[in-house]
């Protein structure tokens, strides 16, 4: 045991691959503890949670686990982190491994001794004193530092290279790159030097709402049903097709979302060294095997010559899941022939990562007395998560038709959930209104779910615009109270419960849902990434407005922590239920119904 | 290039720099004093600030050049020796931060606005911190957590 240990050191400065396969936990003579995973910590307190969960299984205290995360030569492979997957898939898999190997049961929620308590964030003396090394910070000897030069268009073809002085050029088809010793002076040239460039125009203009929601339409396809998938693009029950047209009273109404960006605090980073044919890049990517994949598949070598090593970024949000930079980093050190450490800049973050779906939601519904009948829900582009409904329906028809996009587009903090989830919780708060119903006896009505009910009732006699649902597992509902003045509208207070079965950090559970909470004021209210013509106008963070201190308003979070029921993914949920309890306040304040994001009121 | 020599966390630090490299480059990309952050380099987030002579400024506004002759402090010179200042002891009790990237520019702009001594309300901190932003939304958290290392330091 001590010599894998020591191998696996010894890892850390070669391509090696250890024949016995990637391993879970090894113990030291001295007894402390490492553990693998290739999930990633991105601020979610992924690295805590699953030191926690060995350190509760191995009957050791925390201090003792070390957590080794984000490197495909050293850890299993566990996917990407994404869709709030830690908690329910990589927690249980290092729970089970470490029973095994204290040769003992896993043990269940109710009897937890450091799982469920509030655990202080590993990480954090690091970060309060500075010492916290983000994928920006690292370095190595011999490395020079790069830029990629980009053109003023969105898409464009490279016709003539510009000249520079004092720093090298590297191209390799679209690719030119600015090389040097000193890391200022290639950040100004890459600013200064003067392309030809041919620019790629938009197939339809990403900013034109209608026409955008028509071209979706017209280019989309129907989904065919699929539900052994994460995300069925068919859920179907009944025979909603048919009950939508012979059932009197239909309610049709469709909601918009536009392009947004990520915004994380760091610009992306990577470095990038070729050692005999193989590449080691330690970046902030949150998906370091399915990285590893794209980068072989870019570079033309084989995934065993690649090494990925992700480090902590400062925020990802769905955004950093593809290798981009890790790419530009290895063809552009291939070339250079020596280490290179690529830096983007915001402005490249705003226009060369993907940004979330843009999707047109369309729904129909009817009733039959009193109660949902039909449900026919179609999302145009955005995607599947959150498709189900959690209202007793017997006829429903939810659907993904998946189009193609004039921009780059990918995963977002809870994917298209916020979409669905949007229009669903607005079109459910319609009919409570055409009824002259209270919208929460109206979900009461049509809610069976026993769990969504008791969260539900903890909000009867809160004020504010409300939106619930079952998202990842957990039964969330919201209530925002907001004010409006002209077109101003300022979010008073939020009240939030959650039931996520077991919290596994009760403490970071509610940080997730604050910061979720707060993020998804952003996506209501005011995010939107603007084009026109051939450029993307969105480049610069004083031209993108995400929330700020004067935005946040009071949150007040309660959780349902229940001990009998294994805990749900918690990074995302909360998110999707902001846009409609606001627009489902701004109705009953204003009388208006704002059926697209961001929220705008008339005049 | 030139050689800049500047006072950060009081020792003579020099480096052979770019023309017109910003107090923040010098920093992070030439000393490799990396706690001051690189979100937006316009301005507008915060993530970069230190202090000259005591005042939390962005690191990436002024030019190196123009900071010679000043004390620069960074997150990493904030606390004495193993003691915490009082904001990043509050910081850590309150856990105001998640991935933890703006948290080292709120710590500075916070310990130098409790250090002007003037009182403070949850008002009055969002006002003054408003040009940071978290993208991971600790807003509340931080905000607590700057009103209790206040009170602390009030207490002596
Ligand atoms: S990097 Fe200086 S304010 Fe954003
Ligand atoms: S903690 Fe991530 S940006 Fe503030």
């Amino acid at each position: 045991m001590a010599e894998r240990i020591t191998r696996r050191e010894a890892l850390g400065v070669t391509f090696l691959t250890l024949a016995a396969g990637p391993v879970r936990i090894q113990v030291a003579l001295d007894g402390t503890l490492t553990a693998f995973t290739a999930k990633v910590e991105l601020g979610q307190g992924a690295r805590t949670e699953l030191i926690m969960a060995v350190a509760e299984e191995m009957r050791v205290p925390v201090a003792q686990v070390r957590l080794v995360m984000g490197d495909t030569a050293l850890c299993p492979d566990d996917g990407g982190t994404w869709g709030s997957l830690t908690t329910p898939q990589a927690v249980p898999l290092m729970r089970q491994a470490a029973a095994d190997q204290r040769g003992g049961a896993i043990t269940p929620p109710s009897q937890w001794k450091i799982l469920g308590t509030e655990v202080a964030d590993v990480r954090g003396p690091d970060i309060v004193t500075g010492r916290q090394v983000y994928p920006s910070d690292h370095r190595m000897g011999g490395m020079l530092h790069a830029r990629v030069v980009r053109s003023p268009y969105y898409r464009a073809k490279l016709l003539k290279a510009g000249d520079v002085a004092g720093v090298r050029v590297i191209r390799d088809g679209d690719l030119l790159a600015l090389v040097s010793e000193d890391p200022v002076a290639v950040k100004r040239a890459a600013e200064q030097i003067k392309c030809e460039w041919e620019p790629v125009p938009f197939p339809v203009a990403p900013s034109d709402p209608q026409a955008l929601a028509a071209w979706f339409k017209a280019n989309s396809t129907p989904p065919v049903e699929n539900p052994n998938t994460r995300y069925p693009p068919l859920v179907r029950r009944g025979d909603a097709q048919k009950t939508i047209h012979s059932e009197a009273g239909k309610n049709a109404s469709s909601y918009w979302l536009p392009y947004i960006a990520h915004v994380p605090m760091e610009p992306r980073a990577a470095v990038a060294v070729w050692k005999d044919g193989a590449v080691e890049i330690r970046g902030g990517c949150q998906a370091p095997f399915p990285v590893r994949a794209e980068v072989a598949k870019a570079l033309e070598v084989p995934e065993s010559h690649v090494r990925i090593i992700a480090s902590g970024p400062g925020g990802g949000f769905g955004g950093k899941q593809r290798g981009e930079i890790e790419i530009e980093a290895a063809r552009i050190a291939r070339l250079a022939g020596a280490p290179v450490k690529l830096q983007w800049s915001r402005e490249e973050e705003f226009t060369c990562a993907y940004h979330r779906p843009a999707g047109l939601v369309e729904i129909e519904s009817t009733l039959v007395n009193g109660k949902l009948d039909t449900w026919v829900h179609r999302n145009y582009n955005a995607g599947a998560p959150g498709l189900p409904t959690p209202y007793d329906t017997p006829n429903v028809s939810c659907e993904f038709h998946r189009t193609p996009t004039p921009v780059r587009q990918g995963s977002y903090r809870s994917l298209a959930a916020v979409s669905n989830i949007f229009a669903r919780e607005s079109h459910i708060d319609e009919w409570a209104s055409q009824l002259k119903m209270d919208p929460f006896e109206f979900r009461l009505r049509n809610i069976g779910d026993a769990r969504l009910r008791a969260v539900l009732e903890k909000l009867r006699n809160v004020r504010g615009g409300l939106a619930c649902t079952i998202e990842k597992e957990a039964r969330i509902a919201l209530r925002a109270q907001v004010s409006a003045q002209g077109r101003e509208i300022k979010v008073q207070r939020l009240v939030y419960v959650g039931d996520y079965g077991a919290a596994i950090n009760p403490r970071n559970l509610r940080k997730q849902i604050q910061g979720a909470l707060v993020q998804g004021l952003g996506g209501a209210l005011f995010e939107e990434v603007i084009f026109a013509g051939e450029e993307q106008k969105t480049r610069l963070l004083s031209s993108y407005r995400v929330p700020r201190f004067s935005d946040t308003p009071q949150i007040d979070v309660e959780l349902i922590d229940r001990r009998d029921v294994e805990p749900a993914g918690a990074g995302e949920a909360a998110i999707t239920l902001v846009a409609p309890a606001i627009a489902n306040a701004l109705f009953f304040l204003t009388g208006h119904r704002l059926r697209n994001l961001p929220l705008q009121p008339p005049g | 290039m030139a050689v800049i020599t500047l006072n950060v966390n009081g020792a003579m630090r020099s480096a052979d720099v770019h023309p017109g490299t910003t107090l923040l480059e010098f920093l992070h990309d030439y000393l490799e004093v990396a706690g001051a952050k690189c979100g937006c380099e316009e301005g507008t987030c915060g993530a970069c600030t230190v202090h000259l002579e005591g005042k939390a400024i962005r690191s990436c506004m002024v030019t190196a050049a123009s900071c010679k002759g000043k004390r620069i402090t960074t997150i990493e010179g904030l606390a004495a020796g193993d003691r915490l200042h009082a904001v990043q002891k509050a910081f850590l009790a309150v856990e105001a931060f998640q991935c933890g990237f703006c948290t080292p520019g709120m710590i500075m702009e916070a310990a130098a606005l409790i250090a002007e001594g003037k009182p403070l309300t949850a008002a009055r901190v969002r006002e003054r911190m408003e040009g940071h932003i978290c993208r991971c939304g600790e807003y509340n958290s931080i905000v607590k957590a700057v009103l209790q290392a206040a009170q602390e330091l009030k207490r002596g």
